[in-house]
């Protein structure tokens, strides 16, 4: 009898579990606090002792340097010169997520290629490239290629490209007129267009008649475009590439460093896209391919319309996982002289401003890109997902 | 459980009574003396260039040499009697004042230019200037360029980081000159772009480009192949640098430079110095350490009462110091000019030493 109350009765409190778990969560917590306490006591204290600035009052004095390829006047403010660091890492991460999107769908898929040389080619790709620091792949890029171009004074100009070490250049627009109209026109024809895109989907949902909603859209945002170039009295022209002595003039023109880091960022993330896709169709249940043989898909359709979308699906969250890694790798862009936020923060600490709040403030510039980037590939995430029901 | 839990509880309770003594306590870092500390250390922690020929680089056999380099060892032969008792910190422009901040370096020798800003707001102290020096630019010697007013609409290729990038875009900017600035981070990604002609100028201070010059490939036209424009930029006088808030430090590695150019001024060379020390002129007994009227002169400065004539006789006086790095027989060729005693019409001066 007495043992069985000894067990019934509440243990003290340093043995029961539950208030254990409890007391050391706090006390975990109530440490971590400290210690960061700790931290930012001991760098506030040390700044101070050595009589640096601790707000963030330094983004707005003036920036004093100036900024290859915009129009940054050395008169405004760090912050403004952030501004441009961060669009010229949002130039290089967005294009560069796009292209290595596609590069790396067609290298996976290349790799479950039937062809031998089509599938060994991308084998060789993928398993040399993901191999290698990205750094060196965009140092090779601007050191050993782009910079051996001709000089500008031997550019090579061919058609319409002019190829030289100061610059990839070839047609661009050029503005003439005030855009206004025509942007608002445009505008409503993305408006136009989706509705046109919504019509036919419900369309072929009730009839079954084939819906061509990229024709139909597609069609009703030229027109539209069409009609707003010509009603906003033909605002831009199309400018072509003009080799002067020093550099060329006119169209449009990636820079060795913009395209070295461009170049780079693409051949590496697209190789792990590469991986990610192969195993997400390899992922595809086989039944699913052979279902779609047994009513006669072909091999293309089979591939645009069963196998696909439901390796996409799979695909999706590791896809995102190397478009992170993209943005952040575009900080080595500071190798080569490509003016991205990074470079332009490390400018900003060389030049006086303060080490720690410019780092924060860099760090601030990164997350917002990643949690933008996660944001999307959630979106995109949940509306992909299988639907349970 | 039970023991295992009070343990547990014991080690956090330390922890963070530690972290808390660590906020209340952590102030008295600021006291201490560097002087001291490097004396009980052993070493000078130097922060240098190592991609400067001529005044901070490292040779083919791994050693580190160069003008900045020797001020480095003068400042070890005068506080810890020993000039080879120094580590060398290479350093790039952009991590200098963040290393010197974190306390990783003692002195900071890099050819770093001493200007208002750095010494306000970067917790710097500037000692007395090694090297004055100016901006100027080189281009390809079979260009057309003979003036900065010239390169309109050109590239110019530059350090990140440094007080030339500044000066770049006030000269061109007051001149009007449009032009394409490419700013790296290290002269071993600015030298290809500027071999291959990615920019038309390369602008830097003068002295370190007539060291790249110096040190041109052969298989490039060797150092005849550029040309430095004579137009000199802006101001860029050249020092040690050491922390705010040492004035111990401060003077005494200021004076172990002033000695160098003392020594120059009274003739004290590497290889007279002990000779000099039985010299019948007080002030050069004084200067050297030796007892005048029975007592050697100790001005203060918590060093050796004979640190000068270790000074000199580990690295010599500026001018041999100047001469064996960049002087006109070297491959830099750099006329002494404003870098020549005050009494030769330069700008060095060292304030008496009594």
């Amino acid at each position: 009898m007495t043992t069985l109350e000894a067990v019934s009765r509440r243990p003290p409190p340093w043995r029961n579990v539950r208030v254990l778990r409890i007391a050391f969560q706090v006390a975990f917590v109530f440490a971590v606090a400290l210690f960061a306490l700790y931290l930012f006591a001991n760098l506030v204290r040390n700044l101070d002792r050595l009589g640096i600035e601790t707000s963030f009052d330094y983004l707005s004095q003036p920036a004093g340097f100036a900024i290859p390829d915009s129009d940054f006047r050395s008169t405004e403010d760090l912050f403004a010169a952030l501004l441009i660091g961060a669009k010229n890492t949002a130039a290089v991460s967005l294009l560069g997520i796009f292209l290595a999107t596609i590069l790396g769908v067609v290298v996976g898929v290349a790799r479950l290629s039937s062809n031998w040389l089509v599938r060994r080619t991308a084998a060789l790709y993928v398993e040399s490239l993901r191999n290698v620091p990205v750094l060196l792949i965009i140092l090779f890029w601007y050191l050993a290629v782009l910079l051996r171009l001709p000089p500008i004074g031997r550019a090579v100009e061919w058609e319409v490209l002019v190829v030289s070490n100061r610059g990839l250049v070839g047609p661009g627009l050029r503005q003439t007129e005030d855009l206004l109209v025509l942007a608002v026109v445009a505008a409503a024809g993305v408006v136009a267009a989706a509705a046109v895109w919504m019509w036919r989907t419900r369309r072929f949902d009730a009839t079954g008649e084939p819906h061509h909603r990229v024709l139909w859209g597609g069609g009703v945002l030229v027109a539209f475009l069409l009609a707003g170039y010509l009603a906003g009295g033909t605002p831009l022209a199309v400018s072509l590439p003009e080799r002067g002595e020093l550099a060329t003039t006119g169209g449009f023109r990636l820079s060795p460093e913009y395209a070295a880091l461009l170049i780079g960022l693409i051949l590496y993330t697209a190789s792990h896209i590469a991986e990610i896709v192969r195993g997400s169709i390899l992922a595809v249940p086989r039944g699913q391919t052979e279902a779609a043989d047994a009513v006669g898909f072909s091999s293309f359709d089979r591939l645009r319309f069963i196998v696909l979308p439901q390796a996409f699906r799979v695909a999706i969250p590791p896809v995102g996982n190397q478009y992170l890694n993209l943005v952040k790798n575009s900080s080595l862009g500071v190798a080569i002289a490509f003016p991205e936020v990074t470079r332009i923060t490390r400018i900003t600490i060389s030049q006086g401003g303060p080490a720690p709040q410019a780092i924060v403030v860099l760090m601030g510039v990164y997350l917002v890109f990643s949690l933008s980037i996660a944001l999307v590939m959630n979106l995109v995430n949940r509306r992909l997902a299988l639907k349970e029901r | 459980m039970g023991r295992l839990a009070f343990v547990g509880y014991a080690v956090l309770v330390v922890i963070a009574s530690l972290a808390l003594a660590g906020c209340l306590h952590g102030g008295d870092d600021g006291q201490v003396n560097l002087l001291d500390e490097v004396k009980e250390r052993g070493t000078l922690q130097c922060g240098v260039n190592d991609a400067v020929p001529g005044f901070g680089f490292v040779t083919a056999g791994g050693e580190f040499q160069g003008f900045d380099i020797d001020f480095c060892r003068a400042v070890a032969a005068g506080v810890l009697g020993d000039a080879n008792a120094v580590e060398f910190q290479p350093l790039t422009a952009e991590q200098r004042f963040t290393a010197l901040q974190a306390r990783e370096i003692d002195v900071l020798i890099r050819n770093t230019t001493w200007t208002s800003s750095r010494d306000g707001s970067e917790g710097a102290t500037f000692l007395a200037t090694t090297f004055y020096d100016g901006q100027g630019m080189m281009v390809r010697a079979d260009s057309n360029y003979q003036e900065v007013g010239d390169m309109g609409g050109t590239t110019i290729c530059v350090l990140s980081g440094t007080t030339t990038e500044l000066n770049l875009e006030s000269v061109f900017r007051a001149q009007g000159i449009q032009y394409t600035p490419l700013s790296f981070e290290d002269n071993d990604t600015l030298q290809p772009a500027f071999t291959q002609g990615r920019c038309d100028g390369w602008t830097s201070d003068k002295s370190q480009l007539a060291g790249v010059r110096s040190n041109w490939p052969q298989g490039q036209g060797g150092p005849d192949a550029l040309r430095i424009l004579d137009e000199t930029m802006s101001k860029e006088p050249l020092g040690p640098v050491v922390r705010d808030g040492d004035s111990n430090w401060a003077a005494a590695v200021d004076w172990i430079v002033l000695a160098t150019i003392q020594a120059e001024e009274f003739g004290v060379t590497q290889a007279n110095v002990e000779q000099m020390k039985l010299s019948d002129n007080p002030e050069i007994q004084r200067f050297l350490g030796q007892p005048v009227e029975g007592e050697a002169f100790d001005p203060g400065l918590g060093l050796d009462v004979d640190f000068a004539a270790n000074v000199i006789a580990a690295v010599g006086n500026y001018g041999e110091i100047y001469d064996r790095n960049v002087g006109p027989d070297t491959g830099l060729g750099l006329e002494r000019g404003m870098n020549a005693l005050w009494t030769d019409g330069g700008l060095h001066y060292a304030p008496p030493y009594r």
